[in-house]
């Protein structure tokens, strides 16, 4: 009695929950597990968005799923954050990291003291129950490619930007495209390097331009970073080439929106952080009940109905195109 | 070949030189290099490097820093967009403008309190400004990006002074806000050149403890010039959402370095004293160049930061070397001549 007590007042804590909860200590997968999902940063459009999903998840399952962030995307705060967690001693902890290297040892501290870790956008991650990704890399920038070659109708050349040449997803999804055209769209040329934007939509405007003057027959343009394909766009449209140059990449419709709007780009892609929220919570909440994750299972949740489990790290196939039919869908 | 030699040890000279040999290696490489289409290009890509690089000319010439005006300028330029959609109100352009440049030398103040008005080294004060004015902006004014703007600004950045067709048939165009950049260039080659303010600048750049014994309220003029520097990036800030047609407040900031070295490049110096609108124009036409043409040459995305390396050196050493080594020559020479 001494123990269940003791568990009791870990979980719950209030008095008036002790009469139910004598019956909950008994089966752990119907207690009310505490969630808690910590983002690099509040208060920005993407992680709103994830809050939504994480609100989602507790009113569908009556666990106290919540999210908290920093004011600014430190680290550090993160980490202060994390100790407080474990002081707290929450069942779950969920983490978007500014920093996975320096978020490792707080983490190495919650496993230790009981605590499920599930990461997110942090496939590194050693100290983890499991690593929640929206998809593989590699299959998203095939799948952006494929997107891109049917708009080009599969010939033509074409370019791509890359945020920073040493940011290793957008390495990661160029790399994977342009292998995938190599393989399976012969006709189409790369006609340079991976372009850098520095993440700037105006150093995107300005390669755009110099690449459209010195290969005049460009057909196609693939972004990675949010801004590249504004600026692509920018460029063509000013150089009168509407239409003529496709352009496809990632992006959020909050960024791309006016030039979507026009057809100037024609697809953007990204994943639903609502969506990854609530996924992050399902698989929180599947390991603190001690059940297993396999390889090809269905999480329920859009994009994640077939994950792919590679040691820890499981990835999704939830990539959400957006076109300028159904850009209206997403607020952020 | 006296002639000559002096050309090259101006800084304008070195660097005119270097912009020519560039050009001529490039037209050679490509020659679709040498039209008029790529002069507009580059008139528009440097649009907003060249405002900000008036000025830190004019705070490299009075002996100061400023790496900060780049965060002064994306603050300015948030910050107006977001009193304009607060205020709902239908604005000219050119109050837009105003506002942008308002904000901008309030920034400024704050700069010149600290450096003139507590005389703190110019350098810490704005690399940790640059720090606070860029936090201040994310945590107070927002993150997200403003891409509905107004209808005057999205007008304002369609309207082109000169369009043209490149060697491949695509429009080249020189927007409305380059007049921006004409507007600040003829002011401040007027307040450098022909008013005492101007002086003023030049001298304490030259040297504080003189200028200061000819009676010169060194306080007094140093606010006035980072006011006056704000002011400029705000207009700069302001510039460059007519050119994006959407305000993203983590624009700018990080190009700091690029305009410092187009100002060097130009022959102003970080000890003080030089530095003319000419020469200034100059180098950030030679890092435009440098910056948008690689591409054009072949030359590979990782090599373009090292050629890009090279060329800041070369052409902020090279007069300086050359500098030295005539002064080296005349010494040798006095001797003789005297004996």
């Amino acid at each position: 009695m001494a123990l269940n007590l003791r568990k009791l007042t870990a979980g719950v804590a209030l008095g008036a929950a002790l009469i139910v909860g004598a019956g909950a200590v008994t089966h752990a997968q119907d207690a009310k597990h505490s969630i808690v999902t910590v983002v690099k940063l509040s208060g920005i459009a993407w992680f709103n968005r994830m809050e939504e999903g994480v609100k989602e998840y507790a009113a569908e399952t009556g666990h106290d799923a919540t999210q908290v962030g920093p004011a600014s995307a430190d680290a550090a705060l993160q980490v202060q954050m994390i100790e407080d967690l474990i002081a707290k001693k929450v069942d779950a902890i969920t983490v978007v990291p500014n920093s996975p290297e320096a978020l490792e040892p707080v983490l190495g501290k919650a496993l230790d003291a009981g605590i499920k870790v599930v990461g997110h956008e942090a496939s590194s991650l050693q100290n983890v129950t499991y690593d929640v990704e929206a998809f593989d890399n590699a299959a998203y920038g095939r799948h952006l490619m494929e997107a891109l070659a049917q708009a080009m109708g599969g010939e033509g050349e074409y370019a791509v930007f890359v945020g920073h040449l040493t940011a290793k997803t957008h390495n990661e999804w160029v790399d994977a495209a342009i292998a995938y055209q190599k393989e399976k769209y012969p006709n189409m040329t790369l006609v340079t390097d991976k372009l850098e934007s520095n993440e700037q939509q105006q150093t995107a405007y300005q390669k755009t331009k110099e690449l459209l003057r010195t290969y005049p027959n460009l057909k196609g343009i693939q972004g990675s970073a949010g801004e590249d394909v504004v600026g692509a766009a920018l460029a063509v449209e000013e150089a009168g080439l509407d239409g003529k140059v496709k352009i496809v990449g990632t992006s959020l419709v909050s960024v791309a929106g006016p030039y979507l709007e026009t057809g100037a780009i024609d697809m953007i892609s990204f994943w639903d952080p609502a969506k990854a929220g609530i996924a992050m919570n399902k698989v929180a909440s599947m390991a603190i009940e001690g059940k297993e994750i396999t390889d090809g299972m269905d999480l329920g949740v859009e994009g994640y109905n077939a994950i792919k489990l590679d040691g820890k790290v499981l990835y999704g196939q939830a990539w959400v195109d957006v076109t300028t039919d159904n850009m209206n869908d997403y607020d952020f | 070949m006296n002639a000559l030699a002096r050309i090259f040890a101006s800084p304008q000279g070195i660097v005119f030189f270097v912009a020519v040999l560039f050009a001529l290696v490039l037209g050679l490489i490509n020659p679709a290099f040498f039209t008029p289409a790529t002069l507009i290009d580059l008139a528009r890509n440097g649009l907003v490097t060249g405002i900000f690089a008036l000025g830190v000319m004019m705070v490299l010439a009075s002996g100061g820093i400023d790496v900060s005006h780049t965060a002064i300028g994306a603050f300015a330029m948030y910050a107006t967009m977001k009193i304009v959609l607060g205020i709902d109100l239908d604005l000219p352009i050119i109050a837009y403008f105003v506002i942008a440049a308002v904000i901008g030398a309030g920034l400024g103040l704050i700069n010149g309190v600290l450096i003139g008005g507590l005389g703190l080294n110019t350098l810490i004060v704005t690399l940790g400004t640059l720090s606070f004015f860029r936090g201040a902006l994310l945590t107070f004014l927002g993150t997200t990006y403003i891409t509905s703007v107004p209808r005057e600004v999205i007008n304002f950045s369609r309207t082109i002074l000169i369009r043209i067709e490149n060697a491949v048939g695509q429009m080249v165009s020189l927007p409305a806000s380059f007049l921006v950049l004409v507007a600040v260039t003829i002011v401040l080659a007027i307040i450098m050149n022909f008013t005492v303010f101007g002086r003023k600048v030049y001298a304490i750049g030259g040297s504080e403890e003189a200028a200061q014994r000819i009676g010169i309220r060194i306080k007094r003029v140093k606010v006035m010039i980072y006011v006056i520097a704000g002011a400029i990036a705000g207009l700069a800030g302001m510039t460059h959402v007519t050119l994006s047609r959407m305000a993203n407040p983590f624009d700018l900031v990080g190009m700091e370095l690029n305009v410092i070295a187009a100002v060097v490049l130009g022959g102003a110096r970080i000890t003080g004293g030089h530095g003319t609108v000419l020469g200034t124009l100059l180098g950030v036409f030679v890092i435009t160049m440098i910056n948008t043409t690689l591409l054009m040459a072949g030359v590979p995305s990782y090599w373009q930061k090292f050629v890009i390396g090279c060329l800041i050196i070369v052409g902020t050493g090279l007069p300086i070397v050359i500098d030295r080594l005539a002064r080296h020559r005349q010494r040798m020479k006095r001797p003789l001549e005297a004996g």
